[in-house]
C-alpha cells in the first residue's frame, strides 16, 4: 500500500516527498515534465542566474565608481543562457539525488486521479494503477494568458515567463505587460543588458501588494536606469509587435521587438481528473484548510494550485505541513510571515504587512523607516545607491508585524524579520539580538532602535 | 472599588465626576458606578488631589480593586502603581524594585500596605520569573515554608504550561490570561491570537468589521427590546381582494381621467381599512405602558418604510380625519421624506404612532411575524395577494385573490378574541370598502 501519492514535482511536491520518504512513508511522486516544477525549470532558479549574469555585467560597467576599470566589456547571450540550462540541470539532478535518497517512486508522466473508493484512491500513469491512502495535490500554476484581442493573433512575438528563458537572442526592445514581481524582474535583466524595456501596468502602482512607498522607490530606479513605465495602463489591443492601451482616457501605443505577458498566474485544475474527486474549489484554486485539507477525505493540495500566496517557499512549507500532520505531528500552515523578494538589482524583499494592508485591515501600527546608508557596509558596497528599511510594528505591545527593504542584498536578510513575527517578538526582544557587523542586515537593528 | 453585596465581582463605572488634577474635598462625590441591579456614588474619604484616576467611564472594575489616587501634587506615587491585577501581592522587596521591573504599566495599582484577599507569601526570585512569564502568582500553590511560593513552583508552572510568544506572554500578563492547550506558533508555541478567540485563518481575515451606523444600532436596539419585553405572538388572515383590486383599477383610471389627484395603491387601501377598523377597536389603539394602558382617540399610523439607511417608521398623525386622496397623498410624502433624510426626527419615535403597518406584499411575501414598535399594542404586516380557492356558494368554487394580513400584537395588552375581531375587522373592511370617485 502507498501512504502517499503526490502529483506534481514542484516545491511543493518535491519537498513533500523529500520529508515523507525520510520519516519513512511509501511515497509515489508524479511528475509529467521535469522534477523541481516552474520553480526550478522556468521560474526561480533560471531567472536568477539570468540577473546574476546581468548584475555582473553591470557592475563590470560601473567599476570605475570603485577605482576598478575594465575595457571592451561585453556579454555573451548565448553564455548566458547555456549557463542557466547547467545551472537548471545540477540543481534538478540534485532534487532527483534527494528523491533516491529518501526512497522516493518518482514516476515521470502525466498521472490521472480515476477514483477514491474503500481501498484508497486510485491514479493512473503511463496505463499502471497505483492505489494510495493520501493524495498531495500540487499541480502548480501556470502563466494566466487574458482575453486581449490580437493577443492570439501575434504569435511569437509574445511571450510568457516560459518562452522568455528558451530565448537564443537579446531583443532590441521588450514590451512587459504586467509590472508584477515576474515582470519587473524580467526588465531588470534586459534593462541591464541594453534592452529597451517599457513596462504596462494596469494597477496604480508596480509590485501590487508589496509596500508602496519601497515599489515607488524601485520604479524610480529603474526610470533613471531608463526602463519607461505606464501605470493605471489597461491593454485594449495587441497589434502585431504593438501593444495598444488606455490610460486616463487616452489610447497610447508602445512597440516593442518582443512582448512578455506576465499579469499573474492561475492554478491547474483541470486535466488529471481532479472532478472524478469532486475537490471544492475556492476561486479558481483548490479550497484547503489550515492543514491543507480539500474537502475530500485523505486528499491534500499544497503549492500554487490553491491560487493563494503563489510561491515557492509556501508551497514547500504547505507540503511539510501535509506530511507533519500524516506522521502525527501537528502542524498547521501560517500566512502571516511568508517572505517575498524582488530580485532585481537592487533588491527587493519584505515580510508581514505593509502600511497598505495594515491600514486595510484597520491593525494599530507604529511604523519606522532609514535609508540603507544607516548601514555603514551599504554604504561602502553601493557607491550612490539607494535604498529604505521599514518596520511595522504593532502599537500597543510594539510586536514586529512588518519589514520591508531595499537595497542589496535583502533577499538575505529579510528571513530574520521572518523569524522576528513567527515569534511575535517585540522591539525590546528585537533590541537585545546581537547583529555582526558591519553588514547590511544592521540597519534592521537601527530601525528597530528608532522607534 | 468598594465590594457591594457578597455576589458582586466587579462594577461598572458610569461617571467620573473628578478627573486626573482635579482637586477634591472630602465628602465630594468622585465617581458613580452600578452594578447589575444598583447605582452608587463614591465619596473621596480626604481632601486633595486627583493624581490618577485608573479607571475612565464604561469600565469594569473588579471590586476590591484601586480606583484612584488622591494626593498632593507632586507627591511620589510610582510606589504605588503595580504591574497588573493578577500580581497584587504583598512582598519585602522595595517597591520601588515593581516598578523598574516593569515602568509602563499604569494598568492597576495597590498601595503597598493594603490587604486584599488575593495575598500572597511568595520569594523575590520567584516573583520576578512568574512576572517575566506572565504566570498569575494567584493560581500557583506555594511549596515553601508556610505556602510560600518559591521559584521551584512558578519553574513547574512553566514547564507545563505551552510555551508562548513574547507578545503572547505581554497579552496574558496585561489582559490575565492563560494558554490552555497548545498554540498555533512556530512548534505549537502560543501566539497572541491564540489567547483570544480561535480563527481560521487559511484564506487571511475573509470578513470585514464595519462599525453600526446610530441607525442601525437604533433599530437593533428596538427590535431585541421589543422581543425581549413584550409577549408578541401573530395571528393571520386572508382577505378577498377581488374588491381592492377592482378599486385600484378604478383608481387608476380615474387618476388618468384627473378625476382624482392622487395614485391610491392597494397599501393606501389598507391602510385605510386599518384606520377604520382601529377606530371601532380603541382597545388595539392603543400603547401599552406595564402599569397603565394609554387609549387614544386618535389614530397616529406609523408605515414601515424601507431605506437606504435601513428601517424607518414614520408617524402620520391624525390619520382617521384624511380621506383616502389625502391619506394616499401624506403616506407618499412620509416615505419620500423617508428616502430623502428629511423626515422630521419626532415622527420617526415609537410613541409618535398608536399602530404600524408594515407592507411586504409587493415583495411578494406571503407569510411573516412583524416586530411590534413598543410600546405600541400591535403591528400589522401585510403579505401579497394570491389565489386561494372559495366557496362561492350553490356547490360553485372558484379561486379567488387573497390578501395576506399579519397581526402581531402583545399578549399583555390584547387578548387573542380581542386581536381576532380586531384583524376580521380589518378583512371586512377591505372586503366591503368603498370609496366615492
Amino acid at each position: 500500500m502507498i501512504d502517499l501519492l503526490i502529483i506534481g514535482g514542484g516545491p511543493a511536491g518535491y519537498v513533500a516527498a523529500e520529508r515523507a520518504g525520510h520519516a519513512g512513508l511509501n511515497v509515489v511522486l508524479f511528475e509529467k515534465k521535469a522534477m523541481g516544477g516552474v520553480c526550478l525549470n522556468e521560474g526561480c532558479i533560471p531567472t536568477k542566474t539570468l540577473l546574476y549574469s546581468a548584475k555582473i555585467y553591470e557592475n563590470a560597467l560601473h567599476g570605475d565608481k570603485y577605482g576598478v576599470s575594465g575595457d571592451n566589456i561585453r556579454f555573451d547571450y548565448e553564455k548566458i543562457v547555456s549557463r542557466k540550462k547547467k545551472v537548471v540541470r545540477k540543481l534538478v539532478s540534485g532534487v532527483e539525488g534527494k528523491m533516491k535518497s529518501n526512497h522516493v517512486t518518482v514516476v515521470k508522466g502525466e498521472a490521472f486521479i480515476e477514483s477514491r473508493s474503500a481501498e484508497g484512491i486510485q491514479v493512473t500513469c503511463n496505463g499502471e494503477k497505483y492505489i494510495g491512502k493520501n493524495l498531495l495535490i500540487c499541480t502548480g500554476s501556470e502563466a494566466s494568458v487574458p482575453p486581449i484581442p490580437g493577443l492570439k493573433e501575434a504569435g511569437e512575438v509574445i511571450l510568457t515567463n516560459r518562452e522568455i528563458l528558451e530565448m537564443t537572442e537579446r531583443p532590441a526592445s521588450l514590451v512587459v505587460i504586467g509590472g508584477g514581481v515576474i515582470g519587473m524582474e524580467f526588465a531588470s535583466f534586459y534593462n541591464s543588458l541594453g534592452t529597451e524595456v517599457t513596462v504596462v501596468e494596469m494597477l496604480p502602482e508596480i509590485l501590487g501588494g508589496l509596500d508602496f512607498e519601497v515599489s515607488a522607490m524601485l520604479r524610480d530606479i529603474y526610470a533613471k536606469k531608463g526602463v519607461a513605465f505606464n501605470l493605471n495602463a489597461k491593454v485594449v489591443q495587441i497589434a502585431g509587435n504593438k501593444v495598444v492601451f488606455e490610460k486616463e482616457g487616452e489610447t497610447h501605443t508602445v512597440e516593442g521587438e518582443k512582448i512578455l505577458l506576465s499579469v499573474g498566474r492561475r492554478p491547474v485544475t483541470k486535466g488529471f481528473g481532479l472532478e472524478n474527486l469532486g475537490v471544492e474549489l475556492l476561486r479558481n484554486g483548490i479550497k484547503v484548510d489550515e492543514k491543507m485539507r480539500t474537502n475530500i477525505p485523505g486528499v491534500f493540495a499544497a503549492g500554487d494550485v490553491t491560487g493563494f500566496s503563489l510561491l515557492a517557499h509556501t508551497a514547500s512549507r504547505e507540503g511539510e505541513v501535509v506530511v507533519n500532520n500524516l506522521t502525527g505531528r501537528n502542524d498547521i500552515m501560517r500566512y502571516n510571515a511568508i517572505p517575498g523578494v524582488v530580485y532585481t538589482n537592487p533588491e527587493v524583499a519584505g515580510v508581514g504587512e505593509t502600511e497598505e494592508s495594515a491600514k486595510a485591515k484597520g491593525i494599530a501600527y507604529k511604523v519606522a523607516k532609514l535609508p540603507m546608508a544607516y548601514a555603514g557596509r551599504f554604504v561602502a558596497e553601493n557607491e550612490g545607491g539607494t535604498g529604505i528599511c521599514k518596520v511595522l510594528v504593532g502599537e500597543k505591545h510594539g510586536e514586529v508585524i512588518g519589514v520591508h527593504m531595499l537595497g542589496n542584498p535583502s533577499s538575505e536578510i529579510i528571513y530574520g524579520a521572518c523569524i522576528a513575527i513567527e515569534q511575535e517578538m517585540t522591539l525590546k526582544e528585537m533590541q537585545e539580538v546581537v547583529f555582526p557587523h558591519p553588514t547590511v542586515s544592521e540597519i534592521l537593528r537601527e530601525v528597530v532602535f528608532s522607534f | 472599588m468598594p465590594k457591594q453585596g457578597q455576589s458582586v465581582e466587579s462594577c461598572i463605572i458610569t461617571t467620573l465626576h473628578k478627573k486626573k488634577g482635579d482637586i477634591v474635598k472630602k465628602g465630594e462625590i468622585l465617581f458613580s458606578y452600578e452594578t447589575d441591579k444598583a447605582s452608587f456614588e463614591e465619596e473621596s474619604p480626604v481632601d486633595g488631589t486627583v493624581l490618577v484616576s485608573f479607571y475612565g467611564e464604561g469600565d469594569e472594575v473588579p471590586v476590591l480593586e484601586n480606583m484612584m489616587i488622591i494626593g498632593e501634587p507632586g507627591e511620589d506615587i510610582s510606589a504605588l502603581s503595580t504591574p497588573a491585577p493578577a500580581q497584587i501581592i504583598e512582598d519585602a522587596v522595595p517597591s520601588a524594585d515593581a516598578t523598574v521591573a516593569a515602568p509602563d504599566k499604569v494598568m492597576a495599582a495597590v498601595e503597598t500596605q493594603t490587604t486584599t484577599s488575593e495575598n500572597r507569601f511568595i520569594s523575590p526570585r520567584a516573583k520576578k520569573l512568574a512576572e517575566k512569564n506572565a504566570i498569575p502568582v494567584s493560581q500557583l500553590d506555594g511549596t515553601g515554608p508556610n505556602g510560600r511560593i518559591v521559584e521551584k513552583d512558578v519553574m513547574t508552572r512553566l514547564v507545563d504550561r505551552p510555551k508562548m510568544t513574547p507578545l503572547a506572554k505581554m497579552v496574558a500578563l496585561e489582559e490575565g490570561v492563560q494558554p490552555e492547550i497548545a498554540g498555533t506558533g512556530l512548534a505549537g508555541r502560543t501566539r497572541a491570537a491564540d489567547l483570544a478567540a480561535p480563527v481560521n485563518p487559511v484564506y487571511g481575515v475573509d470578513y470585514e468589521d464595519k462599525k453600526l451606523s446610530n441607525m442601525r444600532k437604533l433599530i437593533a436596539k428596538s427590535m431585541h427590546a421589543s422581543l425581549q419585553n413584550s409577549a408578541q405572538l401573530t395571528h393571520h388572515l386572508g382577505a378577498d381582494a377581488r374588491r381592492i383590486l377592482e378599486l385600484r383599477k378604478k383608481a387608476k383610471t380615474a387618476q388618468q381621467e384627473g378625476r382624482i389627484a392622487a395614485n391610491i395603491t392597494l397599501n393606501d387601501m389598507v391602510c385605510y381599512a386599518v384606520i377604520n377598523a382601529l377606530k371601532k377597536f380603541p382597545e388595539v389603539n392603543t400603547h401599552f405602558l406595564g402599569d397603565t394602558k394609554r387609549y387614544f382617540h386618535k389614530v397616529h399610523l406609523g408605515l414601515a418604510v424601507d431605506t437606504e439607511r435601513g428601517l424607518m417608521v414614520p408617524a402620520l398623525r391624525n390619520a382617521d380625519d384624511l380621506s383616502i386622496v389625502g391619506l394616499s397623498n401624506q403616506l407618499k410624502e412620509l416615505a419620500t421624506a423617508c428616502r430623502s433624510g428629511s423626515v422630521n426626527p419626532d415622527m420617526l419615535a415609537a410613541e409618535a404612532a398608536t399602530f404600524t403597518v408594515s407592507n411586504l406584499g409587493n415583495y411578494g411575501v406571503e407569510i411573516f411575524t412583524p416586530v411590534i414598535n413598543l410600546p405600541q399594542s400591535a403591528i400589522l404586516g401585510v403579505n401579497t395577494i394570491l389565489p386561494r380557492p372559495k366557496d362561492l356558494g350553490d356547490g360553485v368554487y372558484a379561486f379567488v385573490p387573497h390578501i395576506g394580513l399579519s397581526l402581531t400584537y402583545d399578549h399583555r395588552s390584547l387578548d387573542g378574541g380581542e386581536a381576532t375581531r380586531f384583524l376580521k375587522q380589518i378583512a371586512t373592511e377591505i372586503e366591503t370598502m368603498e370609496i366615492q370617485f
